[in-house]
């Protein structure tokens, strides 16, 4: 795969690559989606799920539950006056 | 000019989306929480058939067809508010496509699609220090209404919301705000490039955020400049649409179905759900079918749906004419006690109306009855306390023969009588009392 | 082993093993009826679960996984969490950040993965039942190197809920244990609609015990296959005629498609299930706050991610990316279903397919260090099928190579048919002699 779509598929991933981890995955993903192209002649099938054995219309009803305690989540986080602290916006 | 709306109302489910959290009142940020609206690893969502229940309900409003099938998927961005770095959302196959909204029951306005989607976390701003998040709102069901962009002005945007978002509390019984909040991401174009402002909150930003647009547009290309097609949010306090930053714009979402939460077969449910008429339709059909003037529709409708229906039931067992009367006057002046007293079935009125056309009873004395109805309370109270209200009325007539002649001139000059009345009574009767016997006693002495 | 002395030798026998990532620090078995192991990657409230990831290091989950509750319920007690490639990733365990569990056959040999781990407590510690999970292959292929029984229920049979996923369409939670009947008794307990997976929530009883009457195998089933998995192979079906087991040949034209369709499906879920560890809410948190949030999350998940994890992440991106969805992610969708299909047509004709396991013995660290990327999905060449179409299935110990190291082979049923695996298990085990690896501490 060439330089440029591995950078940009890298970015879209959040990922930073080193150069030679760049070289490395360019090559390997080239390979990798050579041995795929075998996928273009495997003949078209009717309709395709989005699990192999067809779960639908499972429901639950609308009743509000508090199941577990709030603070036992955010124990481990890094919070502030019970907010989830995360990296700056701007 | 075109102008293209994405609609964000919240659902007004009890639970959330994904999970059984409460979806109102939380007590402080981060209480209403757990392993799946805060993403933990080895979470997954559970679907809450009630939002899709009211997404049915809005996608039939809209006049949207809705498909055999519907299912979710999978948009993949990064952000601190988003929990799992994806928000579950609707892509190949939504809800409901190909609707169509009349804007006033005249100006048709397509609707290109309606799903269903979580909302994410909130972020309080902190400058330029850490984000603060609060998944309070992580995983509150949201409908997302797109419209093609056949809006012309921002002032018409502004009414399409307006009477959209009165049908949809009206459909599906949202609360009057509050928690529940409308955001919209709006598209406008005045040449062939068009723009879009995200996240804008409320009716009030919209029109503004939309005339800032078209104006910055205008200008740009009267200028001989050349409208770029870019992503922009919007600045409350300055009032001004600002363009984020280019990248921001080229995320590649990266769609996928999710596969935790199945297919779900709608059709059925689809076809069995009715949905109650709009106000706004309402409104229309009564004019049409009853031949009363727009004013007056409007009136009773948003005085009362029952009211209006209690009009139709009137017509229907009158004629048109005679319930009109009688809707506008001693109905509607009685129905605050009506509704005050919790009262649900005003049948009463009709049998008491048909008396009063039959020629049974005056039609003083069908006022009467239908106020004492309507208050709870028997003929005598009412009518002595009205004896009174007559009286005063008249002595004030008698004492001021020239608000006769220009009452013929100006119907506002029964404003001076019953500004007269209600000092003097000080509240002892209603406005609506005071306002239905000027009118009788005037109309008498013309 | 007695549960007592097994829970008194366990820190000796992970150091000379590496097969658990965290053990229990309980030495007294107290009322378990049953000592139980589970793979890093389903929650368990008293222990930290990294799913073989430093990304996750310190994770203390609030909740346990519905299969380890289950197990906790029926009397079982964990004695630890053990080790794997992370996230998923791998068919050697080499890509586990905690170190790699060794062969107990040979120890400069891997487990095979991703449920290295898994397997090699099944095999060691004997009547030790160790929870796995498959994507693609990772409970059958440990199962096939370690000599040991193991079993995928069907897709959907055994709830996800505290599972950290790879593949959403694709992980199975199952059973590898050194005794054929574990397989039935403990996927029967874990079973069960779980209203916290609705993927688990459609699922028929398991349907009772039949006996094994027929097999079909598939024509190209040996091809590229080692000359010792053949003979083993061939042992096998001996074994099986004589079992009074018909055995068939068959074709089946869409199982080449199953590997590239399987990774394709795979990367494209696990990249979009990995973007929600990003230096916030859990494992390690400790980036620079006062990095904008794109390169804080970038720099972060550069750091901690191993190569493997990159690479997947990377290519299921891609493989998702507008001009190339079609092509890729829809297409393999609707590859799935065509070998769906040719399973479930197959199967109506006979109980199960039967394959070799892996295409080749476990092979030496050395040479796995040596592999393509290609080259090691390409060992999945006999576990993607069953495992992309979501299919039951079951592999079972069939021979040794002249090393001695084990072979596996495998059991293919149809969905929600896992009756008639575990009564093949436990009749092969009746008359099959297993040669147990030579345990010393």
């Amino acid at each position: 795969m060439d330089r440029e779509t591995v950078e940009k598929v890298a970015r879209s991933a959040h990922l930073k690559l080193t150069e030679e981890e760049l070289e490395r995955f360019s090559r390997d993903l080239g390979d990798i989606l050579g041995y795929f192209t075998i996928l273009d002649e495997a003949p078209d099938c009717e309709g395709f799920g989005i699990d192999p054995i067809g779960v639908a219309d499972v429901l639950r009803d609308d009743e509000p539950r508090i199941e577990l305690e709030p603070d036992a989540m955010l124990e481990g986080m890094d919070t502030y006056d019970n907010y989830v602290r995360g990296p700056r916006l701007l | 000019m075109k102008i293209g709306l994405e609609v964000h109302v919240q659902l007004p489910t009890r639970s959330k989306l994904f999970c059984p959290c409460p979806t109102t009142d939380a007590p402080a940020p981060n209480t209403h929480v757990c392993p799946v609206c805060l993403g933990l690893p080895g979470a997954r969502p559970m679907m809450n058939g009630k939002a899709i229940e009211y997404g049915i309900l809005l996608a039939k409003m809209l006049g949207c067809t809705v498909r055999d099938t519907t299912w979710f998927a999978r948009k993949i961005y990064f952000y601190p508010d988003n929990a799992k770095n994806f928000q579950i959302t609707q892509y190949d196959r939504p809800l409901g496509e190909g609707g169509v909204y009349y804007l006033n029951g005249k100006k048709p306005i397509r609707i290109t699609r309606i799903h269903i989607e979580e909302d994410p976390g909130k972020i309080k701003r902190v400058g330029d220090l850490s984000s603060l998040v609060d998944y309070n709102r992580s995983g509150i069901p949201l409908a997302e209404i797109v419209t093609e962009p056949d809006l012309s002005t921002p002032a018409e945007a502004r009414e399409f919301l307006g009477q959209l978002i009165r049908d949809i509390r009206y459909t599906i019984d949202l609360p009057d705000d509050g928690e529940r909040s409308i955001r919209c991401d709006c598209n406008l174009s005045v040449g062939t490039e068009r723009c879009e402002v995200k996240n804008v909150t409320g009716l009030r930003n919209v029109e503004r955020a939309l005339t800032y647009e078209m104006v910055r547009q205008t200008k740009l290309l009267k200028a001989g400049g050349k409208v770029v097609r870019e992503t922009r949010r919007f600045d409350e306090e300055r009032g001004v649409t600002i363009s984020v930053r280019k990248k921001e714009m080229e995320a590649d979402y990266g769609y996928i179905d999710e596969p935790d939460l199945g297919i779900f077969n709608v059709k059925e449910l689809a076809d069995s759900l009715k949905i109650k008429e709009s106000p706004h339709n309402m409104i229309i059909r009564l004019t049409k079918e009853y031949g009363i003037d727009d004013k007056t529709a409007k009136q009773f409708v948003s005085t009362s749906v029952d009211l209006a229906k209690l009009f139709e039931d009137l017509a229907a067992a009158t004629d048109a004419e005679t319930a009109r009367t009688w809707t506008s006057g001693a109905v509607s002046a009685g129905w605050r006690a009506f509704e005050a007293r919790g009262g649900t079935d005003a049948s009463e009125v009709v049998n008491i109306v048909r008396k009063f056309v039959d020629g049974e009873i005056t039609d003083t004395e069908c006022g009467l009855r239908i106020k004492a109805f309507l208050a709870g309370t028997d003929i005598d109270s009412v009518s002595a306390g009205s004896a009174d209200l007559d009286a005063m009325i008249s002595q004030y007539l008698d004492e001021n023969p020239s608000v006769i002649e220009d009452y013929r001139k100006n119907e506002k000059t029964a404003n001076r009588v019953i500004g007269h009345v209600m000092k003097q009574t000080g509240g002892a009767h209603s406005s609506a009392d005071i306002v239905d016997a000027t009118k009788r006693l005037i109309g008498e002495r013309l | 082993m007695s549960q007592s002395s097994v829970l008194s030798s366990l820190s000796k026998i992970n150091e000379k093993y590496l097969m658990f990532r965290t053990v229990t620090s309980q030495t007294d078995a107290g009322d378990a009826k049953f000592l139980f192991s589970a793979k890093d990657n389903l929650t368990s409230k008293d222990m930290e679960t990294c799913s073989g990831s430093r990304i996750l290091e310190g994770y203390r989950p609030p909740f346990d996984a519905t299969s380890i509750a289950k197990m906790r319920e029926a009397g079982g007690l964990l004695i630890g969490k053990t080790n794997m490639d992370e996230f998923g990733f791998g068919t050697f365990s080499t890509n586990s950040a905690f170190g790699v569990p060794r062969n107990p056959y040979d120890l400069e040999r891997s487990c095979g993965g991703s449920s290295g781990g898994a397997a090699c407590a099944a095999a060691v510690m004997e009547g030790h039942v160790a929870i796995g999970v498959s994507t693609g292959g990772s409970i059958c292929c440990p199962a096939s190197f370690c000599g040991v029984y193991g079993i995928v229920p069907t897709y959907g049979r055994v709830s996800r809920y505290g599972l950290l996923d790879y593949g959403n369409s694709l992980d199975k939670i199952g059973i590898i244990s050194s005794n054929a009947s574990d397989l039935g008794k403990y996927v029967a307990i874990m079973a069960g609609a779980d209203p916290k997976d609705p993927t688990s929530c459609v699922q028929p009883a398991i349907g009772s015990r039949r006996k094994l009457k027929s097999v079909a195998v598939p024509v190209d089933a040996t091809e590229g296959v080692s000359e010792d998995v053949k003979k083993a192979f061939k042992d096998g079906l001996e074994g099986l005629k004589s079992m009074g087991v018909d055995v068939q040949k068959v074709e089946m034209s869409t199982l080449k498609y199953a590997i590239p369709a399987y990774y394709v499906i795979a990367t494209s879920e696990a990249s979009t299930n990995l973007a929600r560890y990003c230096g916030m809410r859990y494992g390690h948190q400790d980036g620079d706050l006062s990095l904008k949030f794109d390169d804080y999350f970038t720099s972060f998940r550069s750091q901690y991610f191993g190569e493997e994890a990159k690479r997947r992440i990377l290519l299921g991106t891609f493989t998702r990316m507008v001009g190339f969805r079609d092509r890729y992610y829809s297409k393999a969708r609707n590859v799935r279903q065509s070998i769906i299909e040719e399973y479930r047509s197959v199967l109506s004709g006979c109980d199960a397919v039967l394959t070799p396991t892996m295409p080749f013995v476990s092979p030496k660290f050395s040479d796995i260090s040596k592999m393509t990327p290609v080259e090691s999905y390409k060992a999945d060449i006999l576990t993607g099928p069953p495992n992309i179409a979501g299919m039951p299935h079951a592999s079972v110990p069939c021979g040794y190579d002249r090393d001695g190291m084990p072979i596996g082979m495998q059991f293919v049923a149809n969905h929600w048919d896992e009756g008639v695996l575990f009564s093949a298990a436990e009749e092969w085990e009746k008359n099959f002699d297993a040669v147990r690896p030579e345990v010393s501490i």
